[in-house]
C-alpha cells in the first residue's frame, strides 16, 4: 500500500515527494488523507441501489458512472439488448432510464440518484453481453451505461444508497 | 370457486359505480388478491389497462388480468417490425378466416402492436386468450405462472401439456395422434414475455385455444425484408403451433379458479372497454401504445443492402428483372429514421432523415422500378388510404 501511494505520488506531484523526504514530521500527518484522496480519484466512491444500480461518484461529487450490478447481471441472465439513455436526458431517483432485455424479460434500467445524462456507453448497443461480462467495469470497453452530471440533490441521493458491504448484505438476504 | 359466471351476469347491467371501483380498487391495499377479465378486444387498450395495473396496484398486490385481442400481431419491445412481420399484409382484407356472425365489413385486417414486453412476435385472434400475473419483484420466478395456466388446461383435459425450457407451454402429441404420421410431436400453444419494473413484475403470456387462422398465421411473420435486413435487438424463434381446443369461458374460469388456489379465493371483475376508457392513466398508456412514435421509432438499429456487405456478409436472393441491372441500396436505419442511403443505378432524391414508416409510395422519392421493390420490401401500401391504417378503435361503451 505504502508503496502504491508513494507511485502516485510521484506521478501526480514529483514536488510533493520531495518535500516529503526533506520533512518527515509533516509527511506522518499528512499520509492519512493523500491515500485517502488517491483512492477516490482511482476509483471513485461506488454505491448501490436496492434496485441492483451501481453509482460512481467523482472526488468533486459533480459526475458520476451508472451501470448495474454484477449481482444483478448474474440474475438476468444472458442480456440480448440494451435500450440505452437518451444523452442530454434529466432525470430523478428511481426514474426509468433504459432497459435491458433478457430471457424474454424487459427490466428498466433507474437511475440511481437525480442526474443528467452526459454520455452513453455505445460498445452495449453492438455487444449487449458486456453486461454480463464485466457490468461493474466503468473503463472503455466495459459493462457501464451511462455518465452522468450531478447536482446537489444528486448529491443527497448518493448519500442514501447503500456502500459495497451494505450491498452485500442486502443482496444476500435477497434469498 | 371464484364464480365468474356470477359476475358476468351483473356485468351486464351499466353501473357507473363500477368505474370508480375499477381504478379505486386496483391500488386500494387492501386488495392483496385481485382478478380481472376484460371484454374488450382492442389490443391497445387490454395492453395498456395491463400496464396500468402493473403500475398501480398495491406493492404487495397479486393481480391476474385475462384478455382476448381482435386479429394482430404482436411484437416485443425490442424487436423490428419491417423484419418480423409481413407489413403489408396486415391490412389487406379477406386473409383471415371469417368468424362467426362476422360479416365482410367486419374484416378490418390484423393490426400491428408493439407490446412493452421483451421476448418474440406471436399473433392472436378470438381464438387466443391471454394471461397475465402481476406481482411484487422480489417473488418473480419465470415459471411460477405458467405452471398454473398448464394445471389449468389440465383440469380442462388438455394432459399433455407443459412448460419446457424456454419457459412456453407446449403440448406433446402421442404418434398415433399426430396427423403426420411420424412420431411423437411438440407443439407451442402458449408463448411467455416479461416486463420487470422497480417493485412489480409482469408475466404474460399467449395461450391458442381455438384459432380459425392457425395455417394463416405464420404468412403474416414472413417478411419479404428479411434476406436484406439485419437488425439489433431481439430476433423471434419460430416454433410450430397448434390450438389446445378449450373453450375461452372454460379457460377463463379454470385459470381463475387456479389463481385462486394459489393466493386465496378471489372473484375475477369483469372490465369493459367502457370502463377501461374512463380512466384518464389507461387512455394516456393507449396513445402511446398506438403512436407510429413507439410502434416503429423504438425499433433498435438495422442495415439494408442489396448486396453482402461488411456487417452483413449474407449472400442476397436475386433481385427482380424489373430493376435495373446496376441497382444497388444500402440503408442504415436508427429509430426508424434513414441516417445513411447509399442508392446506385437509379436517379433518386436524396431519402435521408426520412421516416421509413412514413413513407406511403417510395415511387415518388426513388423512381418507378425501385419505389415499386421497395413498396413491397417495406410494405408500403401506395393504394390505400394511409389515415385507416392506423385506426383500430373498438368503440364499445
Amino acid at each position: 500500500m505504502a508503496t502504491s501511494v508513494a507511485r502516485c505520488l510521484r506521478a501526480a506531484c514529483p514536488s510533493t515527494l520531495s518535500r516529503l523526504t526533506r520533512n518527515p514530521s509533516v509527511r506522518t500527518s499528512w499520509q492519512p488523507s493523500i491515500r485517502a484522496f488517491s483512492a477516490t480519484s482511482f476509483r471513485g466512491i461506488r454505491k448501490y441501489t436496492k434496485d441492483h444500480e451501481w453509482i460512481d461518484l467523482n472526488a468533486d461529487k459533480t459526475s458520476g458512472v451508472i451501470g448495474i450490478s454484477e449481482y444483478a447481471a448474474e440474475e438476468l441472465g444472458d442480456v440480448v439488448y440494451v435500450e440505452l439513455p437518451e444523452d442530454g436526458k434529466v432525470v430523478g431517483a428511481g426514474d426509468a432510464i433504459g432497459a435491458v432485455e433478457s430471457v424474454k424479460s424487459a427490466a428498466d434500467i433507474n437511475a440511481p440518484i437525480s442526474c443528467k445524462v452526459t454520455a452513453i456507453n455505445m460498445v452495449l448497443e453492438e455487444k449487449p453481453g458486456t453486461i454480463n461480462l464485466v457490468p461493474e467495469d466503468d473503463s472503455h470497453g466495459g459493462g457501464w451505461i451511462c455518465k452522468v452530471s450531478v447536482d446537489e440533490q444528486g448529491v443527497k441521493d448518493f448519500e442514501a444508497l447503500m456502500d459495497a458491504e451494505a450491498y452485500k448484505v442486502f443482496t444476500g438476504s435477497e434469498h | 370457486m371464484a364464480s365468474l359466471n356470477r359476475l358476468l351476469a351483473r356485468s351486464r347491467v351499466p353501473r357507473l359505480a363500477n368505474i370508480r371501483r375499477f381504478s379505486e380498487a386496483v391500488s386500494h391495499p387492501s386488495n392483496r388478491v385481485q382478478a380481472y377479465v376484460s371484454r374488450s378486444s382492442d389490443p391497445y387498450l387490454n395492453l395498456s389497462v395491463e400496464h396500468y395495473l402493473l403500475q398501480k396496484s398495491a406493492p404487495e398486490s397479486v393481480v391476474l388480468f385475462l384478455y382476448t385481442n381482435s386479429p394482430c400481431v404482436v411484437i416485443g419491445r425490442n424487436q423490428n417490425p419491417w423484419l418480423e412481420v409481413n407489413l403489408g399484409l396486415l391490412n389487406r382484407a379477406g386473409l383471415l378466416a371469417k368468424t362467426q356472425g362476422s360479416s365482410d365489413d367486419a374484416d378490418e385486417g390484423v393490426a400491428l402492436v408493439r407490446r412493452r414486453s421483451g421476448g418474440g412476435t406471436v399473433f392472436h385472434d378470438e381464438g387466443n386468450v391471454n394471461y397475465s400475473v402481476i406481482c411484487p419483484s422480489a417473488a418473480f420466478d419465470r415459471n411460477k405462472h405458467a405452471e398454473m395456466v398448464v394445471r389449468a388446461l389440465r383440469s380442462l383435459g388438455a394432459e399433455s401439456t407443459r412448460v419446457n425450457e424456454r419457459h412456453d407451454i407446449v403440448l406433446d402429441v402421442s404418434a398415433l395422434a399426430s396427423s403426420s404420421g411420424g412420431g411423437a410431436e411438440t407443439y407451442k400453444i402458449s408463448g411467455s414475455a416479461y416486463k420487470l419494473t422497480r417493485l412489480r413484475s409482469l408475466h404474460h403470456g399467449t395461450c391458442l385455444l381455438s384459432t380459425p387462422n392457425l395455417s394463416r398465421i405464420s404468412q403474416f411473420l414472413r417478411s419479404p425484408a428479411e434476406p436484406f435486413l439485419k437488425s439489433r435487438g431481439v430476433d423471434s424463434v419460430r416454433s410450430k403451433i397448434q390450438n389446445v381446443r378449450v373453450a375461452n369461458r372454460d379457460f377463463e374460469e379454470a385459470v381463475v379458479a387456479e389463481f385462486g388456489g394459489m393466493y386465496g379465493d378471489v372473484d375475477a371483475e369483469i372490465i369493459t372497454a367502457g370502463e377501461a376508457r374512463h380512466v384518464p392513466d389507461v387512455m394516456k398508456g393507449y396513445e402511446e401504445l398506438k403512436s407510429p412514435k413507439w410502434i416503429y421509432e423504438q425499433t433498435p438499429r438495422f442495415t439494408f443492402a442489396t448486396h453482402p456487405t461488411e456487417e452483413d456478409p449474407r449472400e442476397r436472393p436475386d433481385l427482380p428483372d424489373y430493376l435495373p441491372k446496376d441497382f444497388k441500396a444500402s440503408l442504415v436505419v436508427r429509430h426508424g429514421e434513414i441516417v445513411e442511403a447509399n442508392l446506385s443505378g437509379i436517379s433518386s432524391s436524396s431519402i435521408e432523415s426520412v421516416q421509413v414508416h412514413e413513407v406511403g409510395d417510395w415511387r415518388a422519392m426513388i423512381g418507378d422500378s425501385a419505389g415499386r421493390w421497395f413498396n413491397g420490401i417495406f410494405g408500403a401500401q401506395p393504394d390505400q388510404d394511409r389515415t385507416l391504417v392506423c385506426t383500430h378503435d373498438v368503440l364499445t361503451s
